[in-house]
């Protein structure tokens, strides 16, 4: 199936989300979309799959006009989109989900042995196999994805239009989802990719359309781009480099943080570690092999079951995250959305919150020096928002990350702990980030970060330790640290593992 | 200036949805005073004003809960089985003060219980504080002895009805009730932490709030209101007694929902609550001038509630 788009223009509010773009999406080849946030590349592929209507300019599908009214309209011409958060019925299972609304059903009697039959060979055709029992609840977050593209596929998709596939999934199951997607165009079903990931851009795509401000700057092929070219066309702007220099020098032998052999149950065992101001330490590793835990139980935020945490060698004996402020330790956790930003509330609500006590007075909060307080953030992150004053929601991922890194270095903290810092974040924030987290780290600030981005493990890290299944498996320092290195001991360790 | 233009326009329809409640409440009032005789006079104002003062303090209180993340059924209870415990201190004792007293120990009691099961119990508000209903609701009539209390001192009536600026005292305690919980939402430390939890507790928690004393002082503040103006009440009415009206929880609950404080949590205000229990009053108060029968009242209330849930569904003024 042939999809050509005609000077295609959407506008949201006060926002130009499209102006007049114009591509074309040939039939079993990966079509990439890349673009900061707000580019405009997840309008276009909703408008593809029926979710938005265009204001101006043409849809083709084989030559032939359409106008979707809805997504039920576009997966009528088979095509469907799998969104950046999973739309699957967690208590169901995987045949179930795949064909939900579907069902062979007479009088509405499911005939359950058919449909398993049915998916059997759709995990034949397709090669994507996935226990079809199983509640989806229970499956890995790239299984879910898998789901969802079966789920595309049995409605006999020919174009499918992911939006930040792997934006969750380790670089293990990146990969994976690469084979999946090169298994769909050889079936001559086209893809739309949009990602953050240039590297899985320039891997996987056929064509690369590249998308700033609503326009698009060009449309070109994997071999004529580089990392770098993508990056300057994205954002208009040529950068140096990706991250900032590593100043090592600074590194004072004394640590922040040592933690002697945590323990919790079932989540990680026999953690050790120290971090040293003036160090960024990243830890890696596998999704779900505990990275996260271990820092969650660092700040409080979940108990363990033995094992010590001192901070600049005293003890520390947390009984929630609130302590772990006062004593100076600071998370920003793995989802922006579901544990980090207070939605509801302004930005200068959500930068003040964990500072209330010292800007009030017998529970009075003085607005004003709470005012000048966030502003004061805000301006050394960087944060872009029309005032401080609106809605954190209403800002772009970007700015929203940069928001909670404002309320995290407020505190000046001894140890700052960062969960995936740079998730779901444009290039430039990216940027953004990396100097902040530089900078401090300059200043005497042990960080201690969770990272499944290769290129930000190698670019960032002064010291590498490496987690498989709970455990760390190997620690990597200066020039050993490289994307291969890296990659290496995560596997490692789960053969070692799976040996036993 | 295109854009300008842009914005002034969405600004207005933001503002027209943000304040929808007082422009109906506005035209029921408005309505009203032209079609019903009797209505836009002082003393029909007057009583509705007097008749709401038990109900906006509970509700002011209420909100706090609703705001929080949490619901509180057992409200209703505690109205009445707070006066209950407040009068027997009053028998033994004759003393108003330490009725009063009472009846703010028995409610912050009850509260802190309420607090104590959803904090630590994790258990869903809803379910916990209708378990505690029962409790609260079968202690009434132990502490009662299944009989009708009533006041030893009917001059102890003037606590509420004395009238100051021609308003009664009970409705000059609403007022007050309505300006502490103002001033807790929009000024205080603890306010702030209130929208917080309501809206993401785990975000919540991990930017350092302490969130199950959040908990813990809201039930709390919420079981004192009910307690302290189910007892004005029972003041009012001379008597109490445990198979007195359990419902003044719902009334309250509808108020607050149809001011436009979303039951989800996270958002809210005082005025939406203030608003929504004077749009309440002026309709009963409506039905009973044109003497509709009151069967209907209850009918028409409850279509309401759905429009205004509905409303707050499909505005999506609080998501996002």
């Amino acid at each position: 199936m042939r999809i050509v788009v005609e000077d295609l223009s959407k506008r949201f509010g006060a926002t130009q989300a499209l102006r007049s773009v114009s591509l074309e999406i040939a039939p079993g080849k990966v079509h990439s979309l890349v673009g900061e946030n707000g580019a405009g590349k997840s309008t276009l592929g909703k408008i593809v799959a029926g979710v938005y209507s265009p204001d101006s300019g043409k849809l083709l599908v084989d030559g032939q006009e359409v106008s979707f009214q809805s997504p039920f309209d576009s997966l009528k011409k088979s095509i469907s989109l799998i969104a950046q958060e999973i739309s699957l019925v967690p208590k169901r299972t995987v045949v179930e989900n795949v064909y939900l609304g579907i069902e062979d059903a007479t009088f509405s009697w499911v005939n359950r042995r058919k449909l398993k039959e049915r998916f059997a060979e759709l995990c034949e055709t397709s090669g994507i196999f996935v226990p079809g029992d199983k509640l989806v609840a229970e499956l890995k977050i790239s299984e879910q994805q898998k789901v969802e593209i079966l789920r595309a596929l049995a409605r006999d998709t020919k174009c499918i239009i992911m939006d930040e596939p792997t934006a969750r999934l380790s670089a293990e199951e990146s990969s994976k989802l690469l084979d999946v997607i090169r298994g769909l165009t050889k079936q001559g079903r086209s893809v739309v990719y949009v990602s953050h990931f240039l590297n899985e851009v320039l891997e996987i795509s056929d064509q690369i359309t590249i998308m700033r401000d609503g326009q698009l700057v060009r449309t070109s092929t994997p071999d004529q781009e580089t990392h770098t070219s993508l990056v300057e066309a994205m954002t208009g702007k040529s950068f140096g480099s990706s991250f900032p220099s590593k100043q090592i020098s600074e590194i004072d032998e004394k640590p922040v943080l040592e933690v002697k052999n945590l323990y919790s149950r079932n989540r990680f065992t026999d953690i050790s570690m120290k971090v040293k101001a003036g160090e960024i330490l990243v830890l890696t590793g596998l999704v779900g092999s505990g990275r996260s835990e271990v820092l969650r139980a660092i700040f409080g935020a979940d108990k363990f079951d033995s094992g010590e945490v001192f901070l600049e060698g005293k003890k520390l004996n947390l009984t929630g995250p609130n302590e772990a402020i006062k004593a100076g330790i600071i998370m920003l956790s793995e989802s922006r959305r579901d544990q980090g930003i207070l939605a509801l509330r302004s930005v200068r609500e959500n930068i003040s919150i964990p500072y209330l006590s010292h800007l009030s007075k017998l529970g009075l909060i003085n607005r004003r020096k709470e005012s000048d307080f966030s502003t004061k953030y805000t301006v050394e992150t960087g944060v872009r928002a029309a005032s401080n004053e609106v809605r954190i929601s209403s800002l772009s991922g970007g700015n929203q990350q940069k928001a909670l890194f404002a309320r995290a270095l407020a505190g000046n903290p001894k140890l700052l702990i960062a969960d995936e810092p740079t998730r779901g974040v444009d290039v430039a924030s990216k940027r953004a980030i990396y100097d902040l987290l530089a900078s401090h780290s300059g200043k005497g600030m042990g960080i201690l970060v969770v990272s499944s981005e290769l290129e930000e493990v190698v670019g960032i890290a002064h010291r590498v330790l490496v987690m498989s299944a709970g455990k760390i498996v190997k620690e990597l320092t200066g020039s050993e640290i490289t994307e291969s290195s890296v990659l290496a001991a995560s596997f490692e360790g789960m053969d070692t593992l799976n040996g036993n | 200036m295109v854009i300008k233009k842009m914005n002034s326009r969405i600004l207005n329809r933001d503002v027209i949805r943000k304040f929808a409640i007082i422009w109906v409440t506005a035209l029921v009032f408005v309505g009203l005073s032209a079609t019903t005789h009797n209505f836009l006079t002082v003393t029909n104002l007057r009583n509705i004003l007097d008749q709401q003062a038990f109900i906006l303090i509970v509700a002011a209180f209420t909100t706090l809960v609703l705001i929080s993340g949490g619901f509180d059924v057992s409200l209703g209870a505690i109205y009445v089985m707070g006066p209950i415990v407040a009068m027997r201190v009053e028998h033994a004792t004759h003393s108003t003060g330490l009725m009063l007293l009472a009846a703010s120990a028995v409610g912050l009691i009850c509260g802190v219980f309420n607090g104590l099961v959803v904090a630590f119990g994790k258990i869903n508000s809803f379910i916990a504080t209708l378990a505690s209903s029962f409790i609260f609701f079968g202690l009434g009539y132990v502490f009662s002895g299944q009989g009708i209390l009533t006041i030893s001192n009917f001059s102890e009536r003037k606590l509420v009805t004395h009238r100051i600026f021609g308003i009664t005292s009970a409705t000059w305690m609403a007022v007050l009730a309505i300006a502490i919980v103002w001033i807790l939402l929009d000024r205080t430390k603890y306010g702030r932490f209130v929208f917080a939890i309501g809206g993401n507790i785990e975000a919540a928690r991990l930017a350092g709030i302490r969130v199950r004393q959040i908990q813990i002082i809201t039930f709390a503040l919420a079981g004192f209101g009910a307690s302290f103006a189910g007892t004005l009440a029972a003041i009012r009415a001379t008597s109490v007694q445990a198979s007195d009206d359990l419902s003044v929880i719902f009334a309250v609950v509808a108020a607050i929902i149809v001011g436009g404080t979303s039951i989800a949590g996270g958002a809210g205000s005082i005025w939406r609550t203030v608003i929504g229990v004077f749009f309440n009053a002026f309709i009963i108060n409506g039905f009973y001038l044109n003497g509709i029968d009151p069967v209907f009242q209850r009918v028409i209330e409850g279509v309401v509630i759905l429009l205004a849930v509905g409303a707050d569904a499909f505005g999506g003024s609080s998501s996002d």
